[in-house]
């Protein structure tokens, strides 16, 4: 073989090495891989019942759904906004939109949900209860591109709703976690901390919930 | 260099025949006084004598006899000089050259495939030197493209990704090409032009106009090709960093050797700039359709190896990593990658024949990294490989006939294909092109194209027919051209619920985009001056784009009926001696549709750049002053009051606007280079940010250092 033929057949030789090896891209494994969300489970995924600590962990990426949940019976109840609420439940969850069945809530300045300050520091003005609201539950987004946002009328607590910020006076819109520790007086006097902890699942679509809770705290 | 190069080798083989009567020396310099080593003096009546400069500018020849002869001198870069030598003058001619004012010895490639002089090729091309983008401190190319040419905008498309607009036609129907090259991967039509950065870039080639019948698809309405430098001197080594506005911090460095047979360049750039809040200093916090330019930073890492076994072989190695993270929440960061590579073989068969073998691989990821559980999980992954072949044969020294064909596999996984899924096409295509040249005034260029797509089914033609015409001091070019893209794997198959919002559907019975383009030019040039008209006509059919689809509740992927676009492009410049340069650039586009449709162009009518600048150097100092201006008239369109109704637009305006840039660059010495930038010189800042507004909160500065190592270390 002359010098020439030589070359060729080794860069002939090179490229088909090169582009059998690597077909579909190279340095797949840099990346980590999501959970399935077929195989996700939904609920109260961990509970730990030394600490009465634990996470729930919500699909809310559909706006016509309420997930009612009951931190008693460690259970989570997906009704349509249509539905009247299950008999039991705390609280609820609607995409990032939070209500509570007839407690209230306080912002907290802890971040870890296991440094809950001592409930009797705070102020009974800090509680928020839930209100009445007829332009923050959206029900239907279909025609937002054309201005029109369809809300159900519905109660919602806007303190335990501040645990994400999204602000929509620029595009695309940020979004902020407060990182906060809520405290949740129930209807029946007993206290959870609840903290969201990420509104996203692996593969970055928002609407997945992840609560981290306390329950009951012990006065 | 080459060129350079051959006229020394010609000098030197012409001093060793030059063995008679009369002696004849001198000095040719330039028009400082400055000796330019190099030059050559040719006898113009004795074809093989002549003589080239040494390095204080001297030069020496013997004329046979006592005759009359006319010398003439020459230099890259210069006008030539003649003079006359009778047997009563002097043995001494001295030699002043004039700086060649317009570049035009510029050798470029995109129009025609083959390196031809700027002045020679017949499809209108623009360069950006490597002196434009050093005076400018340019990072990226969209802040450069935009201060150099007219009709040129950069906007924002949805989610804050950068969208391309060049004289009527989108990123999608542009191609962008860095050494010929394509790139992978795209965001909403538009390729990541933040990979495009100008670390070690000698030129840009700007062909306005359908280039299909040499590029195949996207290159609809032009072709923006970023020719690489090559290392030339020994070794050199390279830091530079620049601070600016926003914290925008860029820290580069470059390590190049020419070893035997080997060149290497190796290049690292980093940069990054915190989110600009739009809002700061106003009381509103609704400034516009955004408020927030998310901050980024990005890491370009390219290596570069030539190896040259034989003289007439040589073997080029190339291989690249690219970085960019957009923080666009504390949750959530946005990150892209590339990895690159390839191998060229260009292989000089004889003086007549070349033949370039190249195999090319681009991949392009998009991924999240998930600040929550610690996860980094792509969700977009496209890779081309891409095989070439490209022949040029020349006949009689100046008809040259150009073959090639390129096969590519086109791989892509997308979160917005049915369950994450992935997609792979074929693409094959074969063309010709034969530059004839008959007569020194007059040129002309034809070209065909066949493409082959496997996924689209899809073949398709793209002729070119391109004539110049050379009368005294006037250049004419006229051109027609076809152009074509076919619908992309994502246009094809796309199924994504936007937003949890609504669905976007793919179409796989799509038709490709056409175009037909028409272009007539003029450009006189006359000593230090060069005016350039061109205008130029295109019919575009099929354009795709999403429309609301009522059976289907969403938007599906569509073509659009037939569009116009027309318009002229006015160039004119100066150089003088002194060292003053100006240039005025302006660009008028129209864009027309059927009556009864609406016209919902992004397009401004009226846009113009602007500069003037004065180059100067000494032994130990060096300075460069430009202050550049671009102009962007409103622009008045139709938008629909309604996105899941076509019935009904109304009006909107976009507001004009002119910004001006001042720079300043210095070399203190050698080697040491400073800039100092001076943007939105006037303050400007928008009443209410569109997406097509510039994102300036008003007048900012940046400061750059450069340190060309190798220089320093010369006296």
């Amino acid at each position: 073989m002359t010098v020439s033929q030589k070359i060729i057949s080794l860069l002939t030789g090179v490229i088909a090495l090169l582009s059998l090896s690597a077909c579909n891209g190279i340095f797949e494994d840099i990346y980590d891989e999501p959970l399935a969300e077929e195989n996700n489970e939904y609920g109260f995924i961990f509970v730990d019942s030394m600490t009465n600590t634990g996470r729930i962990y919500i699909d809310a990426t559909d706006y016509t759904e309420w997930h009612y949940i009951d931190l008693h019976g460690k259970e989570v109840t997906t009704k349509s906004v249509e539905e009247p609420s299950p008999s039991n439940w705390d609280f609820a969850i609607h995409r990032y939109d939070a209500k509570t069945n007839g407690g209230a809530v306080a912002e907290s300045n802890a971040t870890d949900i296991m440094a809950v300050p001592n409930i009797s520091t705070i102020p009974e003005e800090a509680y928020i209860v839930d209100e009445w609201t007829s332009d923050q539950i959206t029900i239907d987004m279909s025609q937002m591109m054309d201005g029109v946002i369809i809300y159900a009328e519905d109660y919602y607590n806007p303190c335990l709703s501040k645990w994400l910020n999204v602000d929509t006076s620029t595009m695309p819109p940020i979004y902020t976690l407060s990182g906060k520790v809520y405290i949740f007086r129930l209807s029946d006097g007993t206290y959870a901390a609840l903290r969201l902890s990420n509104f996203m699942n692996d593969a970055a679509v928002k609407g997945f919930m992840t609560i981290d809770y306390l329950y009951p705290v012990q006065l | 260099m080459i060129k350079k190069f051959l006229l020394i080798l010609f000098g030197i083989l012409c001093i060793t025949n030059a063995t008679a009567q009369r002696r004849i020396s001198g000095i040719v310099t330039d028009m400082n006084n400055e000796p330019l080593p190099g030059a050559t003096v040719v006898v113009k009546e004795l074809s093989t004598l002549g003589a080239v400069a040494n390095v204080d500018g001297h030069y020496e020849l013997r004329l046979p006899d006592n005759k009359d002869y006319t010398l003439m001198a020459s230099f890259v870069g210069y006008i030539d000089v003649s003079k006359k030598v009778s047997d009563k003058q002097e043995d001494v001619l001295n030699f002043q050259l004039t700086e060649n004012s317009i570049t035009l010895d510029q050798v470029v490639v995109t129009g025609t495939r083959t390196p031809k002089l700027l002045k020679d090729v017949p499809i209108v091309t623009r360069v950006i030197s490597d002196l434009d983008i050093k005076r400018m401190d340019a990072t990226n190319i969209s802040d450069l493209l935009q201060t150099e040419l007219p009709g040129i905008e950069f906007s924002y498309s949805m989610n804050q990704q950068t969208s391309l607009n060049m004289s009527g036609f989108g990123g999608n129907s542009v191609l962008f090409l860095v050494d010929g090259e394509r790139l992978a991967g795209e965001t909403l039509d538009n390729v990541d032009y933040s990979r495009l950065n100008m670390d070690n870039v000698q030129r840009i080639e700007i062909v306005k106009g359908a280039a299909s019948s040499l590029y195949g698809s996207n290159a609809v309405g032009g072709v923006v090709n970023i020719i690489s430098r090559e290392s030339q001197e020994p070794w050199s080594v390279n830091v530079n960093g620049r601070y600016g506005a926003h914290n925008e911090q860029r820290y580069g460095g470059s390590v190049g050797f020419n070893a035997g047979r080997f060149n290497s360049m190796t290049n690292v750039q980093y940069t990054s700039i915190d989110a600009i809040d739009l809002s700061n200093g106003t009381d509103n916090e609704e400034v516009g359709d955004y408020s927030m330019i998310y901050g980024n930073s990005t890491l370009n890492i390219k290596e570069r190896l030539i190896y040259t076994p034989i003289d007439n072989l040589k073997f080029t190695a190339r291989t690249g990593y690219f970085f960019r993270e957009r923080n666009s929440s504390e949750s959530q960061k946005e990150r892209y990658r590339s990895f690159t590579g390839g191998l060229k073989g260009n292989y000089n068969i004889t003086d007549k024949d070349d033949l370039e073998v190249a195999y090319s691989f681009d991949q392009y990821d998009k991924s999240d990294y998930l600040v929550f559980g610690d996860l980094d999980v792509r969700d977009y992954s496209n890779v081309q490989h891409i095989l070439r072949a490209l022949y040029n044969h020349t006949f009689a020294d100046k008809h040259i006939l150009t073959v090639g064909g390129d096969y590519m596999r086109d791989y892509l996984m997308s979160y917005q294909f049915t369950d994450g899924g992935s997609y792979i096409q074929h693409t094959a295509d074969a063309f010709a092109q034969f530059d004839w040249n008959p007569h020194k005034k007059f040129n002309l260029i034809a070209g065909l194209r066949f493409d082959y797509f496997s996924e689209a089914k899809l073949s398709h033609l793209s002729p070119k027919l391109g004539l110049m015409y050379k009368l005294g001091n006037c250049s004419l070019r006229g051109s027609y051209a076809g152009g074509f893209r076919a619908p992309t794997l994502k246009e094809m198959y796309m199924n994504f619920y936007m937003g949890n919002i609504f669905m976007i559907y793919g179409n796989p019975d799509l038709k490709p985009e056409s175009s037909h383009n028409l272009s007539l030019s003029a450009e006189y040039m006359k000593g230090n001056h060069n005016l350039t008209v061109t205008g130029f006509y295109n019919i575009v059919d099929n354009r795709i784009t999403t429309a609301w689809n009522q059976a289907l509740g969403g938007q599906v992927y569509t073509n659009m009926s037939r569009l116009q676009v027309m318009g002229v492009d006015a160039n004119a410049s100066g150089k003088y001696r002194c060292g003053i340069s100006w240039r005025l650039s302006y660009a008028y586009t129209y864009e027309h549709i059927k009556k009864g449709e609406p016209m919902l162009s992004a397009t401004r009518p009226h846009t113009a750049t602007a500069r003037i600048a004065y180059d100067k150097d000494w032994n130990n100092y060096g300075l460069s002053v430009a202050l550049t201006g671009r102009y962007l008239s409103k622009l008045t369109t139709d938008v629909y009051t309604e996105m899941t109704s076509y019935e009904q637009t109304e009006k909107q305006t976009y507001p004009g606007y002119t910004i001006w840039k001042l720079s300043f660059a210095q070399r203190v010495r050698n080697g040491i280079n400073i800039t100092l930038v001076v943007d939105n010189l006037f303050n400007y800042r928008p009443d209410y940010y569109y997406s097509n507004s510039p994102s300036t909160t008003g007048t900012t500065f940046s400061v750059g250092l450069s340190l060309d190592i190798e220089q320093m270390s010369k006296k």
